[in-house]
């Protein structure tokens, strides 16, 4: 038997953190990415990784806590085994990344710093400076380095993933690549192949990610059988600064700071913004939320400017809808001093002072829950069984998927400082499970056996690319289709989703595939060729985004980043004492009939045209029970009482009748967590 | 955002192309509808969409490198208007003002083409290597955590870990030079990364190179490959071919203090040479 | 290139350019002292002549200073220069910063000065002393300078504008040269590391080669007076001579006719028996050129 190996595709933090921990393990790796590992997307992420501390330990916080936080923030829709283990593992995953050299802020005592995110109430986030994602990615990226130099692992830069290859028994035996430069289409043989390619935001036409985020990789995974899960998870981040080539993030911390967000009342009225007096200025925030103002909820706000934007008209610009984030009401030396950094990226790529005019912001797409299905295989404690070779795994034995392209860790919502984690985790994880699964084959896809079956592979690959290079002239042109695309998708799936314009959308992106399928290329060269590459990807886009509009469409429901006007549930709105109770009472049932009907996985399938079949997958939440999320809500109050009555009751008759599990019991038992404040 | 270019209609972009290595570079010129607020990446994406030059004439895309598209990646670095930088930071606006009606691309000038703007930077990763650029952990299981380390140290490592590997520094160094191998008929990738790698063996290794090895000598644990770093730094194309001309700091978008990292290597050079004599 | 073994410059390269550093401010610490001694003509022939004396009462061992301190330093230090700029691409038009512009300009001064100072020390000093070689060193104009009569002899040379220039043109690129260099000198021993300290060391380098180059200048400026007319030059020809008799017959210096200035015209000059001790020497290299 030749050398078994492991092809790791993608070298964000997840890839290059699974490639390090092979590595280790002693397994031949070949690591392949579309961009330099160095340059991934994960370099972006500023805000910082969360993990449980000595000192929030102190206060009271635990890996359960954080364990809570993340599913309480997902709205119960992970499986809640793999974000214990996360959780679990999450202080250790700090200490290691700290040994590898990555420039944690500190203490004055030499200590990690900490500082406190959305979604807990803990300091839990430790950070480099403002490129958190950028430090813990050159980390794992020089142990790669090292283990290059080791003769470890093989790096392959620069080469595009086009499938996996899989045997007659359905086993993941390699897979095909194009390299950018030469064109060149290989196959890799491999007895595992991890999947680490990162989000889809580029569904969106632009978004807060990165050029390489094109989610082609997971897509032309499914196109083989791999199943897609909660595709229509998308998060959008209220503020960003909308280019004419992407949304760059704008950090929460300007509101945080002061910061205040209106439009003019006049449509796109065109004086400049500080020309239009006080009482022309739609502080719609303040004015709609006298309590929160202006720092109400992530996805609230979000809802809110989307509102202003798009139903209401009330955009600053016509066809770019943004409102304006003024800062220029505050003192430039305390701007300075506290929002340096970010006025700094705005200045940058605005060319504008924002402590002398309002920024122009927009939400904007940012981050994919779902992603491709993966498996698990649970402990009796209810965390991950270490080693288990179906943890990680997709549906096609041998094919497995981590980081930002598995669907497992982040439910309905992500909590900020919570993916880095993730992305890390899922990559250590990974390595053991997959020795196992090494272990237990008999053969290895280098023999002579498979080389037919990767022959045929590549042929099929290569006669693709020849054909889209054959395509006639004066067809569609890609470019176009992927704006009409993000377009489309941009008006329909984000914020606010309405099953009329879903359904609009699924038919529109539809025809969109089908001219797509028509696109001729400007360039039919041989060499670097990044019009035909561009193309492939844009195909490449309709099975996630179908599948993303299916899932919304059919999901009529109000779950985490998934908000749909005609099924929210509104609050307690008496003020009657006993109506009030009523009315709660009533709100409990709907939220538990709601969870009965939709606390549920939505699972993708795709056909060869790359269309997508819905099937539904319930969500182990045996650790912690579901309840409701009531920040901001009317009456949250009574509703909150009622549900911890009714929880109290459940747990007194389970404690008679039914049979706890031996070891989660006392997890399992406890008090839900209040929501966050 | 002058009066000037709110009236403008369009401005005009020349780029030196070249269709693969070792071709004939060449002018083209494209004409693009002025907006406001534009980047260079987005001239270029424009371009890409039309596939039309200034004069109308049909032409192919313009290739070029890019990923984050918020000057993190380092990945989207061009020669613009004569000054290396990057083109996602690299505002239309602000260049017009520089060089009135027309935007000059070139790819970057110390590495091989490999088509229009997209050139092969591999080698200063294979420079990184040379230097050690990593600290040697035992391995990643749970061992409690790193070094202690003083608000200061930190403050000091922070700037330098934030170099992006974009190779502005090198390319406006004046001793550093491009070393390029063409590829021989039927030579496949790995073969002619190899006879490349070996071209540019003893060639500088460049700033961001050497305040890498800064870098990890100033980390308790990845000082204790210190010698094998001083070692690479005073071995063939190290530190002493550097002629301090200072354009490495001025042109580093991340603003590295790359002269420090370099008097620094240079006074652990020296003790560490000296260090070896007596140690023979 | 490839596949090849560095060449032998390429493998020690480190110590070479180290070697090239230090060779730099060896040279440069005797240039300031050459600088220095002649500008004392600024004060008159006899100030002057009295510093050339007192460095020539090394007597014989003169020559080996010359050499172990001074020649072969710069020789090392002016060659591996010369390859040092070979390897340069200059990019002032696109980076036109100031350490840039120096940088350019150190390697274009250094190029000029290893130009100048083959001349200089070729027309003032000659190289080598052996008798046949100072003949047909002053056939080409060389070996111009006496020792003996060193203010009349410099005088003499300073006649000459175009001389002049190319010397104030030396004098200048030498003092911005060394001080430059000894700038970018505290980088690579790394002595002056963090930005402040190297923006203050490089006001202090520069203001050093402003005062260097000015009392280089000065020299120059001292040197055209006393060759300004045949009368001056006649003057200090007298104090020249009666000096050397007093020092020759005092034993402070050995009587050495070449270091002398040997006119057409010369016949007024004191005829001193020469002592065997001083004739012993082959050559009899000099000092202040
Ligand atoms: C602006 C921004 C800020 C963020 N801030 C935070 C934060 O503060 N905290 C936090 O926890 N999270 C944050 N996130 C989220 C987090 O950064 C990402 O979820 C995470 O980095 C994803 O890592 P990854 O390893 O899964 O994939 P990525 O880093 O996206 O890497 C994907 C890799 O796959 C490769 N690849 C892709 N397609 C192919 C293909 N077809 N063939 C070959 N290779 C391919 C790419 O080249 C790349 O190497 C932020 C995200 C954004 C956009
Ligand atoms: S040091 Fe600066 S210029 Fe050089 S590669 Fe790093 S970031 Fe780029
Ligand atoms: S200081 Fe050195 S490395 Fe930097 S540009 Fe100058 S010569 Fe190059
Ligand atoms: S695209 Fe990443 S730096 Fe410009």
């Amino acid at each position: 038997m030749a050398e078994q190996r492991v092809l790791v595709v993608g070298g964000g933090l997840a890839g290059l953190a699974a490639a390090m921990k092979l590595a280790e393990l002693d397994i031949a790796v070949d690591l392949m990415s579309l961009v330099p590992v160095k340059r991934s997307h994960s370099a972006c992420a500023q805000g910082g990784i969360n993990s449980v501390n000595d000192t929030t330990r102190q206060l009271g916080d635990s890996e359960y806590l954080h364990f809570d936080d993340t599913v309480y923030g997902g709205d119960f829709l992970q499986h809640q085994p793999p974000v214990k283990e996360m959780a679990d593992w999450a202080p250790k995953i700090i200490d290691l990344m700290d040994r590898l050299g990555v420039p944690f802020n500190r203490t004055q005592e030499g200590y990690r710093d900490q500082r406190r995110f959305g979604g807990t109430l803990f300091k839990r986030t430790a950070f480099a400076g403002a490129t958190t994602g950028q430090q813990l990615l050159y980390a794992l990226d020089e142990q790669v380095r090292r283990q290059h130099a080791a003769g470890k692992v093989n790096i392959y830069e620069g080469w595009d993933y086009l499938g996996p290859i899989i045997d007659d028994d359905g086993r993941c035996r390699g897979a095909t690549a194009q390299n950018l430069v030469t064109m060149e289409i290989r196959a890799f043989p491999a007895d595992a192949v991890v999947l680490a390619t990162g989000g889809c935001g580029l569904i969106f036409g632009r978004s807060t990610m990165s050029m390489a985020c094109t989610g082609s990789a997971a897509s032309r995974s499914v196109q083989y059988g791999a199943k897609y899960a909660n595709g229509e998870f998308i998060q959008v981040h209220p503020t960003a600064i909308p280019g004419a080539d992407k949304l760059r993030l704008m950090s929460e911390s300007a509101r945080g700071e002061g910061g205040r967000v209106w439009v003019p009342r006049t449509p796109q009225d065109t004086r400049a913004p500080k020309d239009i007096p006080e009482s022309e200025r739609y502080y719609f925030l303040e004015e709609r939320y006298p309590k929160y103002g202006n720092l109400v909820p992530r996805d609230i706000a979000t809802r809110e400017i989307f509102n202003v934007c798009v139903n209401e008209g009330l955009s600053v610009e016509a066809d770019k809808q943004c409102v304006y984030l003024d800062l220029t009401h505050i003192p430039r030396e305390e701007l300075d001093r506290k929002l340096g950094g970010i006025l700094h990226i705005y200045e940058k790529f605005q060319g504008v002072d924002p402590r002398d005019q309002p920024m122009k912001i927009f939400p904007a797409v940012h981050y994919s829950m779902g992603g491709l299905w993966a498996d698990y295989e649970r402990t009796a404690a209810g965390g991950l069984m270490p080693g288990s070779p179906r943890n990680h795994q997709t549906n096609i034995p041998g094919l497995y998927a981590i980081g930002e392209c598995d669907y497992q860790y982040h439910g309905g919502n992500r909590l900020g400082a919570n993916s880095l984690l993730s992305c890390i985790f899922t990559g250590l994880f990974v390595g053991p499970c997959i020795e196992t699964a090494l272990k237990s084959l008999d053969a290895s896809a280098s023999d002579a056996q498979f080389d037919l079956l990767h022959r045929a592979e590549r042929s099929k690959k290569e006669m693709e690319h020849k054909k889209l290079l054959e395509a006639p002239t004066g067809g569609e042109n890609p470019y176009l289709i992927h704006q009409e695309l993000g377009q489309e998708m941009t008006k329909a799936a984000t914020v606010v989703r309405v099953n009329d314009q879903l359904t609009a959308a699924i038919e529109k992106v539809a025809e969109l595939h089908e001219r797509a399928r028509k696109c001729s290329l400007s360039d039919t060269g041989v060499w670097t060729n990044q019009n035909v590459m561009f193309t492939k990807s844009l195909l490449d886009m309709f099975p996630l985004a179908k599948a993303l509009l299916k899932g919304a469409l059919a999901r009529d429901e109000c779950r985490g980043a998934h908000y749909k006007p005609a099924f929210d549930m509104p609050g307690v709105e008496s003020t009657d004492p006993t109506e009030r109770r009523q009315q709660a009472e009533l709100w409990c049932d709907k939220f538990e009939e709601k969870n009965r009907k939709w606390l549920k996985t939505t699972i993708a399938d795709f056909d060869s045209k790359g269309d997508p079949t819905l099937s539904y997958e319930d969500v182990d939440t045996s650790l912690i029970p579901p309840r409701p999320r009531l920040y901001g809500i009317v009456g949250g109050d009574i509703i909150e009482s009622v549900w911890k009555e009714r929880q109290v009751k459940k747990t007194e008759s389970g404690a008679q009748g039914v049979e706890k599990p031996a070891n989660g019991a006392a997890e399992v038992s406890r008090d839900p967590v209040p929501a966050n404040k | 955002m002058t009066a000037s270019s709110t009236k403008r209609e369009s401005f005009d972009v020349r780029i030196l192309r070249q269709a693969a290595p070792g071709e004939p570079s060449r002018w083209e010129t494209f004409r693009i509808p002025y907006e406001p607020n534009l980047n260079v990446i987005s001239v270029l994406q424009k371009i890409a969409a039309m596939a039309r030059n200034a004069e109308g004439k049909e032409t192919t895309p313009v290739a070029w490198d890019c990923n984050c598209l918020e000057e993190v990646c380092g990945a989207c670095t061009m020669v613009i208007n004569g000054r290396v930088r990057q083109s996602c930071s690299a505002l239309v606006d602000r260049l017009l003002e520089e060089h009135e009606g027309e935007i000059e691309l070139q790819p970057m000038t110390k590495f091989p083409v490999v088509r229009d703007l997209v050139v092969d930077r591999s080698r200063m990763f294979r420079a990184l290597e040379k230097v050690k650029a990593w600290v040697p952990v035992d391995d990643y299981y749970d061992r409690g955590a790193g070094p202690r380390e003083s608000q200061e140290s930190q403050e000091e490592r922070y700037p330098l870990s934030e170099c992006m590997t974009c190779g502005c520094c090198v390319d406006a160094c004046p001793q550093y030079s491009k070393v390029e191998v063409e590829r021989r008929p039927n030579e496949s990738i790995e073969e002619h990364q190899a006879r490349q790698a070996e071209a540019e063996k003893s060639e500088f290794l460049g700033a961001a190179p050497i305040s890498q090895a800064m870098l990890f000598n100033r980390h308790a644990t990845g000082a204790m490959l210190a010698d094998d770093r001083l070692n690479a730094l005073s071995g063939p194309g190290g530190i002493q071919v550097c002629g301090n001309a200072q354009n490495c700091v001025a042109v580093c978008p991340k603003e590295i203090p790359l002269t420090t990292s370099i008097a620094r290597a240079g006074r652990q050079t020296t003790v560490h040479a000296i260090k070896k004599i007596f140690d023979r | 290139m490839a596949g090849t073994e560095p060449s032998f410059f390429v493998r020690h390269e480190f110590l070479i350019r180290r070697l090239h550093s230090l060779t730099g401010i060896i040279f440069g610490g005797y240039v300031c002292v050459h600088l220095f001694v002649n500008a004392s003509i600024v004060g008159g022939a006899q100030a002057f002549q009295k510093n050339v004396l007192a460095i020539h009462s090394m007597g014989g061992i003169l020559p080996l200073v010359e050499w172990v301190f001074i020649f072969l330093p710069i020789l090392f230090h002016m060659f591996v220069g010369i390859g040092i700029t070979v390897g340069m691409i200059p990019n002032n038009k696109n980076y036109p910063y100031e350490a840039n512009w120096r940088y350019t300009l150190q390697r274009a001064t250094g190029l000029y000065l290893f130009l100048f100072i083959l001349w200089h020390v070729f027309q003032t000093h000659g190289w080598f002393h052996f008798d046949w070689w100072l003949n047909v060193a002053e056939r080409w104009g060389g070996a111009q300078f006496s020792p003996y009569n060193a203010a009349s002899s410099i005088g003499l040379i300073m006649q000459n504008m175009l001389v002049s220039l190319l010397y104030a043109l030396g004098v200048l690129a030498a003092a911005f040269h060394l001080f430059n260099g000894v700038w970018t000198a505290g980088i690579t021993w790394g002595i002056w590391t963090r930005p402040h300290a190297q923006a203050n060391a490089l006001k202090v380098c520069l203001a050093a080669s402003v005062l260097l180059g000015a009392v280089g200048l000065s020299a120059i400026w001292g040197a055209r007076k006393i060759g300004s007319s045949e009368e001056s030059i006649k003057q200090a020809e007298a104090i020249e001579n009666e000096m050397y008799t007093v020092q020759v017959e005092a034993g402070l210096i050995p009587p050495t006719e070449h270091k002398r200035a040997h006119h057409a015209d010369s016949d007024e000059t004191p005829e001193l028996t020469a002592t065997p001790a001083s004739d012993e020497n082959p050559t009899h290299p000099s000092d202040e050129d």
